[in-house]
């Protein structure tokens, strides 16, 4: 039992904004009451939900790829001393497992959202997710380029193909699906791309990428997953891509989807020396169009690593940019590249690309509807978070590090003409209640009575970056893990996973399939629940009549988000 | 620079119509490798199977797998990173001398042919194996091969794969990157991981005598490693897990006979493309897991006073 008091309490889901209120804790959860056991005194802090990551790369088969390929990150990385509670390990740009958690759950991070498993090695994921200590977690499966899928939209058997996705989700035991560059990983296993939405798939006759992003975000509407898809779109990086990321959401209108990084999507121009941003076009739609939602993908100046499933797209970096490149076709699923990056404030295109993370941020208007991340660690490490946090506060700050860049990145940019500044009330929602509602994890991203008790208190202080890096305490699960800096209780979180339903007759069908085209067998394919550490079963209960999108910018809810 | 490009098992088998083993001998080593993933399968791509796909070997002498091959290029010990480099520069159409190439035993044209056909495919893969990658050259030769199939895919599709083998190497290895952040070669005598291959491997460790006990699981070091470091596997306490009486063993001090994994304990093993497996038992077994070996190892030194520093006594250590 606990009890929180004193503390200036932001918990927009449930419209509390800076109110002093006490939080009352017993057995895991939040309480309305509690008689004796520890109060911690929050007199001037300031207490949040804690936070989640809705996009984020931390385990896995690309993770452990990245990890072997970049020893040099890894040696002059911040080093984790074994100590009685904590296991030792290395942060950096690709952390390992422990230090992962202990990092989150040090910034005051308490559910992460593990955007990207193969089924092939979703095995190896969940091992990693086990693994990774203190926060919970969920992961999203690459569905965008999965053969079994587009063949059979090829031939127009939509049923077909929901059962098999269904199939897939529960196999593979994850909570969502994600589609990365859908068709252009597909194309890339014969060196080929897919850059026209409308355009068929090398190897296809009917398939495009609209095809496969249309009928996936309607499959994952009716089987009811809380979270909508998670969408990868075509061309991310490439000058000029603003219109097929516009081209892109018009295909989603009467679905929910889930934009990713969306900043990596956001440039016009037509090549690297006139690349511009477009945040205010991108905005201006997204603004209007209630049925998305999107993570921002920030980018930092410093080192990265990019690691996505996006192949073709890692090969032209490797090719732009002479580092090393690691590469993994997964079959007839997915693929995987990996490139070492440097973000530099005197290149163009990254001084473009740190803008218009923060313009996205700024420009779209409701804060329920984009996410505070930086697509770890391909634009920056989560650990970063506050860094960014501190710009979307301070407008001032903001301008003295636009009038650093290049002067040729000026004309390019909007960031300069933008006054508005976060409020800790908004940089909650953007933290965590955001995300919690678009992943609909109703126990998550608020702190009302019955939300799992995973609270991040701060000392309230005028420097943002130094406020949100370093949490007074941190409370997860209604256990104590971070105190005065330090890890105090390190015990395991969740996965949440989803089991949709589907018509067994699917296996008769797969079976023979995939005996042919994979090299495993059927039986062996499936992860079994077992290996899932600390599963917990969401409910498939989105139902596309109720409420879609989010409620208006400003008005707090004074209920609990329904989760869709 | 250039990375490691490559894919799992299965893309091999739906679409590699150009195959290359490099410094390997799969028809003894690997045995199903051609049967299961390569030449003989029939692919989602490659309906023909081995008719549809073309097969190159090159090794320093006729294997067991020529008679696999399409085309057998001989070279001479210790050229293979000369062979590569040539192909390198051919691929980008740079001028090579006849000379030079002529020294590790191949002639110009046998290069150039092969490149010609590297570009013609649709999917090229080049497996590699210890002929190539624990010979003169050694990390050399495998960078060299690995930057080879990066470059190639300015052409053409092109992968590359190293000839994995004993056990669940790749399993250790997988293991050992979300734990430490390095994939060998990891020290954890600081109380966090360090890693430096040829200071801190096993056989550099051994071979210096800088141990001063070991503990051995699923390998066995007794029979492969150079005598100082066997030598120094006899001098300290050994301790070996392991099913039956190996080479390292005998030398040990302590022998703890476990189950077989796979056979008669549960777990999961990594192929060489790093894809899970899980196995499962089919026998009992008398002998504990070596799982459950390892953790009432681990419960009992949980009872020993902790001997490293711990942050309250460390600082009244240093005033």
């Amino acid at each position: 039992m606990l009890r929180i008091t004193g503390g200036k309490v932001y918990d927009p889901a449930n419209g509390i904004n800076g109110e002093v209120r006490d939080i009352c804790i017993a057995d895991g959860k939040v309480v309305a009451n509690v008689e004796g056991g520890r109060t911690i005194d929050a007199n001037g802090m300031i207490v949040f939900p804690g936070g989640v990551d809705i996009h984020t790369h931390v385990a896995g088969a690309a993770l452990n790829f990245a990890r072997a390929l970049t020893p040099e990150n890894q040696r002059v990385a911040a080093k984790f001393m074994r100590t009685k509670d904590t296991r030792m390990g290395i942060g950096g740009q690709t952390p390992t497992t422990f230090a992962t958690g202990y990092l989150y759950a040090g910034m005051g991070y308490t559910t992460v959202v593990e955007a990207a498993v193969p089924i092939l090695s979703a095995k190896h994921t969940h091992e990693e997710l086990r693994d990774t200590p203190i926060v919970d977690k969920a992961c999203c499966l690459l569905m965008g380029n999965n053969e079994l899928v587009m063949d059979l939209l090829e031939v127009g058997e939509y049923e077909k193909a929901k059962h098999t996705v269904a199939w897939l989700i529960s196999a593979a035991k994850t909570y969502g699906i994600k589609a990365v560059n859908p068709g252009g990983v597909a194309a890339w296993k014969f060196g080929k791309d897919a850059k026209q939405i409308h355009s068929p798939i090398d190897g296809y006759n009917k398939v495009n990428p609209g095809t496969i992003i249309a009928n996936l975000a309607k499959i994952v509407d009716e089987l009811g997953l809380p979270h909508p898809m998670h969408l990868h779109c075509n061309n991310l990086g490439v000058p000029g891509n603003v219109s097929t990321t516009l081209e892109t959401m018009k295909l989603l209108e009467g679905n929910r989807a889930h934009m990713a990084h969306l900043q990596f999507h956001a440039y016009g121009g037509d090549d690297w020396h006139n690349m511009r941003s477009e945040s205010v076009q991108l905005a201006e739609y997204f603004n209007a169009h209630p049925n998305l939602t999107c993570d921002a993908g920030a980018v930092l100046f410093g080192n990265a690593v990019t690691i996505t499933a996006d192949g073709p797209w890692q090969h032209l970096l490797y090719q732009l940019t002479g580092r090393k490149w690691g590469n993994l076709d997964v079959e007839n699923e997915t693929g995987c590249g990996i490139v070492p990056y440097t973000y530099k404030g005197s290149n163009l295109v990254n001084a473009v690309q740190w803008a218009v993370g923060l313009e996205l941020l700024l420009l779209i208007n409701d804060p329920w509807r984009i996410f505070l991340t930086t697509d770890h660690p391909n634009g920056a490490c989560f650990w970063r978070y506050p860094e960014i946090i501190h710009l979307l506060m301070h407008a001032d700050i903001r301008r003295e590090r636009v009038r650093a860049l290049p002067d040729a990145a000026l004309s390019r940019i909007y960031l300069a003409d933008l006054d508005r500044e976060y409020t800790l009330y908004e940089i909650a929602i953007i933290t965590s209640a955001g995300p919690a509602r678009a992943l609909g994890m109703k126990q998550k991203g608020h702190l009302g009575v019955g939300a799992d008790a995973d609270i991040a208190i701060y000392n309230q202080n005028p420097d943002g970056e130094l406020m949100f890096r370093y949490p007074r305490y941190v409370i997860k699960g209604g256990e104590v893990a971070v105190e005065e800096g330090e890890i105090r209780s390190v015990k395991d979180g969740h996965e949440f996973v989803c089991q949709p339903s589907y018509d067994e007759k699917i296996e008769d069908y797969l079976k023979p399939v995939f005996q042919q085209q994979y090299t495993m067998s059927f039986e062996n394919y499936p992860v079994e629940a077992e290996r899932v550490h600390g599963m917990q079963i969401a409910e498939c209960s989105y139902h596309k009549e109720t409420r879609t999108g989010a409620p208006e910018g400003d008005s707090p809810r004074t209920t609990p988000p329904s989760g869709g | 620079m250039g990375g490691k490009v490559s894919c799992t098992l299965g893309e091999v088998k739906n679409r590699a119509d150009f195959i290359l083993y490099w410094g390997g001998n799969p028809a003894e080593c690997h045995p199903r490798h051609f049967t299961k993933y390569t030449i003989m399968q029939k692919g989602k791509f490659l309906p023909e199977g081995r008719k549809g796909r073309t097969m190159v070997l090159v090794d320093i002498r006729e294997t067991m797998s020529v008679k696999a091959a399409d085309i057998f290029l001989q070279v001479r010990p210790g050229k293979d990173f000369e062979v590569i480099t040539a192909l390198r520069a051919l691929v980008k159409g740079n001028r090579v001398d006849t000379a030079l190439v002529e020294e590790t035993g191949l002639k110009l044209e046998q290069l150039q042919d092969l490149v010609d056909r590297m570009k013609r495919c649709k999917f090229g893969v080049i497996f590699f194996g210890m002929g190539l990658s624990m010979t003169r050259g050694k990390h050399m030769n495998s960078a060299a091969v690995l930057t080879l199939a990066a470059e190639m895919n300015a052409f053409t599709k092109f992968v590359a794969m190293p000839m994995r083998g004993h056990g669940n190497v790749a399993g250790a290895d997988m293991v050992l990157r979300w734990t430490t952040g390095y994939p060998f070669g990891v020290n954890l005598c600081r109380g966090f991981p360090r890693f430096n291959p040829g200071e801190f491997s096993t056989v550099d460790l051994l071979v210096r005598g800088d141990i001063d006990a070991a503990f051995v699981l699923g390998a066995d070091p007794g029979a492969t490693m150079p005598q100082p470091g066997i030598d120094t596997l006899a001098r300290v306490p050994t301790i070996v897990l392991d099913p039956k009486v190996t080479h390292t063993s005998r030398l040990a001090r302590v022998h703890i006979t476990t189950s077989v994994t796979g056979i008669s304990s549960p777990g999961t093993a990594y192929r060489m493309d790093e894809v899970p497996l899980p196995l499962r038992p089919v026998l009992k077994s008398p002998y504990p897991s070596d799982e459950e070996v390892v953790r009432r190892i681990i419960a009992a030194v949980d009872k020993k006073t902790a001997w490293l520093p711990r942050p309250e006594t460390m600082s009244s250590g240093v005033a």
